[in-house]
């Protein structure tokens, strides 16, 4: 038993013997010198460093263990990606709802035209998948693709950009309005064949906002009906130039064979404004950093996020939001309902550094825990250098108030209906923010579903 | 209606309703008065099937059904309403997509149809008109941040759209000026039918100037010590409930 149990440690700490040689020539962009060169120093870092265990402090509540278990292939072959036919209306069911906007829909982590619409985009604006881009134009993303991310600190970020083939490509020239979304959709499908080892895919975006540009995003992962186990590691990298204004909404409703990690690498430059609402419902085991940096004054930083998480499911989220400079404003507020034998952790920090003066930051976790077997690990952290500066954080962590059950219990409501609508109204605030409409009917739906079938 | 015979019910380890006998008659308003501690609001509870009490003898009847054998929202079924003394805030919670709800639930179990949107609009806008409430306070939040008097409002609008077979008022009047209990008194009479019986539970006289009640009926120690018509409040009133302690220890 002791042996079992220090050999597994052990293996967390080395790089699978499949990953080391994670970087083919052939992957996009390494036609170009520093392209290839950039990657081979991230995945220099992460074989130097290894992958993190519990004793470091970034990874105390989340053991990589089971990920490890799976034996995840980091760059899976064509074949093991490729769907079928018979797939096709899984895929359009997972896609659902339709939504009004400007589409890229990748497949198991690659751009799939077929499903994608991206006609009549205004002049000023590009959208298209890494890989085209990084083959046929690299100088396009000279500002973004590996100059955001923050490989030293991130593992899984060092490993994407070690290996990633494919992903999302928006640029907004300076003062272009996008008025209608575009929407990211990762379709997963899994090995469908029981005997392949289940991949693991390396999607990135590099997203660039001209001066004054302004653009909304929406992102869901989701998994078709019955998908076998993967992973996704994804990482974005995001630049708002001045006064660019960038309205993001994540969803993460993926199955409960899913592992996920996502690095979401956002530059801030004068004036810009980013907000973010974080939906993490599905997943067996979910890592989410969410790193800020501004590196101009008078920017605004918002990120929410809601997450359900219940039985068999882990879900974990780090937030890192630097403020380097005077007179930025920021604000994080995650709120969590937790049930079953669900574990979800949140570690927030805001850096102020010693000239951010009259920085503005607050940061708040909010959790509901509908059973006791549920475990939240919260920290958020302020980490202040400077001395004139408003900065607050607080955390709570609750039950549902047995009056307020029995309030509803006497107008006719059973006492699930009346958890139910009371988890609801606690997530209430940050799912407001979700929008368009079919969405945000499209979570709560979802939220439903899962809380009335669940065990307390 | 109600039926209640020989009702006890603690508290933990303390016996608050020692023994409680009560009948009420379709579409009777009956009162129950008496001093605090009196066991008033623990009668309604019990009836409505709060936690936290144990009832050890007795029983209750709705209509024939033992109404304490079922959840609190069986009770809301069967045509049980209780109007909280303090009406809990639901933050987050929409007060029109609350109210749908529990309509609805209460239309489902009893086997009828639900109400679609359009319909239930249309019928909230019908009882809004009789309370006088203002329509925005459908678009906020179950009782969040509304006033006394708005809280107590909400309640009374809720037996209206729920239409209860008894509806218990537990100290509906507290903490109201006299202009909102008018309010409140205008919709609870608006809502009298001979299908409906109410048990309204009050300290003072006042409520009772405005909710006419068939029959009043004096609680203390747990169990009513007097029964009378409507003048009994109005001998409350000028005695107060000094001579209570006086008339249950001559009985002790």
């Amino acid at each position: 038993m002791m042996t079992s149990v220090s050999n597994s440690n052990a293996s967390i700490h080395a790089m699978p013997n499949t990953w080391l040689s994670a970087a083919p020539n052939q992957l996009a962009g390494n036609h170009m010198t520093d392209i290839k060169q950039a990657r081979s120093v991230a995945l220099k870092q992460v074989l130097e460093r290894g992958l993190p265990t519990v004793k470091n402090e970034g990874w105390r509540y989340t053991s990589l263990r089971s990920l490890l278990a799976q034996n995840f292939i980091c760059t899976p072959s064509d074949d093991v990606l490729t769907v079928n036919e018979e797939a096709h209306t899984a895929i359009e069911t997972a896609l659902q709802p339709a939504l009004e906007t400007y589409r890229v829909v990748l497949i198991n982590g690659r751009y799939a035209p077929q499903w994608s619409y991206l006609e009549n985009l205004p002049s000023g604006v590009q959208i298209d998948s890494l890989n085209a881009v990084l083959n046929q134009s690299p100088a396009r993303l000279a500002a973004v693709f590996t100059q955001i991310a923050d490989t030293a600190h991130y593992p899984f970020t060092a490993l994407n950009i070690a290996s990633c083939d494919d992903g999302l490509v928006i640029l907004i020239d300076d003062g272009v309005t996008l008025e209608r979304p575009i929407e990211l959709l990762h379709v997963s499908t899994g090995s469908l064949n029981q005997s392949v080892t289940p991949p693991m895919m390396h999607p990135h975006h590099c997203i660039q906002l001209g001066t004054g540009a302004q653009a909304q995003l929406i992102e869901r992962f989701v998994s078709i009906e019955n998908a076998g186990v993967y992973c996704t590691n994804a990482v974005l990298e995001i630049a708002l130039s001045p006064r660019a204004v960038l309205r993001h909404a994540r969803l993460q409703l993926e199955s409960l064979n899913a592992f996920h990690i996502t690095g979401l690498h956002l530059q801030q430059a004068i004036g810009s404004d980013y907000s973010g609402i974080n939906i993490g419902i599905g997943g067996a085991w979910s890592r989410t950093d969410l790193i800020t940096r501004f590196i101009g004054e008078q920017a605004h930083c918002e990120q929410r996020g809601l997450y359900l998480v219940g039985d068999q499911q882990i879900m974990d989220y780090h937030l890192d939001i630097a403020h380097q400079v005077p007179n930025c404003s920021s604000q994080e507020q995650f709120k969590g309902i937790l049930y079953g034998q669900g574990k979800a952790v949140f570690d927030g920090r805001i850096l102020v550094a010693a000239n951010a003066q009259q920085t503005d930051a607050n940061m708040t976790n909010n959790n509901l825990l509908l059973s006791r077997n549920a475990e939240i690990d919260t920290k958020p952290q302020l980490e202040i250098y400077a001395d004139d500066v408003k900065c607050s954080h607080g955390t709570t962590v609750g039950q549902l108030d047995p009056d307020m059950l029995f309030y509803l219990q006497s107008r006719g409501l059973t006492r699930s209906q009346a958890r139910q609508m009371l988890s609801l109204g606690f997530a209430a605030d940050v799912l407001t923010t979700l929008a368009p409409e079919q969405l945000h009917e499209q979570v709560i739906n979802q939220i439903e579903r899962r809380l009335e079938t669940a065990t307390f | 209606m109600l039926s209640i015979k020989g009702l006890r019910a603690n508290v933990g380890d303390k016996e608050i309703l020692h023994g409680l006998d009560l009948e009420i008659g379709a579409g009777e308003i009956h009162a129950i008065m008496g001093p605090n501690g009196s066991g008033k609001s623990t009668l309604a509870h019990v009836l409505s099937g709060r936690d936290g009490y144990t009832v050890t003898a007795g029983s209750a009847e709705l209509n024939g059904v033992n109404l304490l054998a079922l959840e609190p929202e069986q009770r809301a079924h069967l045509g049980l309403f209780l109007a909280f003394q303090y009406p809990v805030e639901l933050p987050g919670v929409n007060n029109t997509y609350f109210l749908k709800a529990a309509l609805n639930a209460i239309r489902r179990a009893r086997g009828e149809s639900e109400y679609d949107a359009v319909a239930f609009m249309r019928l909230m806008k019908e009882k809004l008109r009789v309370l006088h409430l203002d329509e925005s306070l459908l678009k906020r939040p179950v009782n969040f941040g509304f006033s006394g008097g708005e809280k107590k409002r909400n309640e009374i609008f809720q037996m209206a759209l729920l239409e209860p077979k008894l509806a218990i008022l537990d100290e509906t009047d507290s903490g109201l000026d006299i202009d909102a209990l008018r309010i409140v008194a205008d919709g609870v009479n608006a809502c009298r039918s001979p299908e409906r019986s109410m048990m309204v539970v009050t300290h003072y006289q006042r409520l009772l100037d405005y909710i006419q009640p068939d029959y009043v009926h004096v609680l203390a120690h747990g169990q009513i010590i007097r029964s009378g018509g409507k003048e009994l409040a109005l001998e409350l009133e000028e005695r107060g409930y000094g001579w209570i302690e006086q008339v249950t220890e001559v009985a002790a």
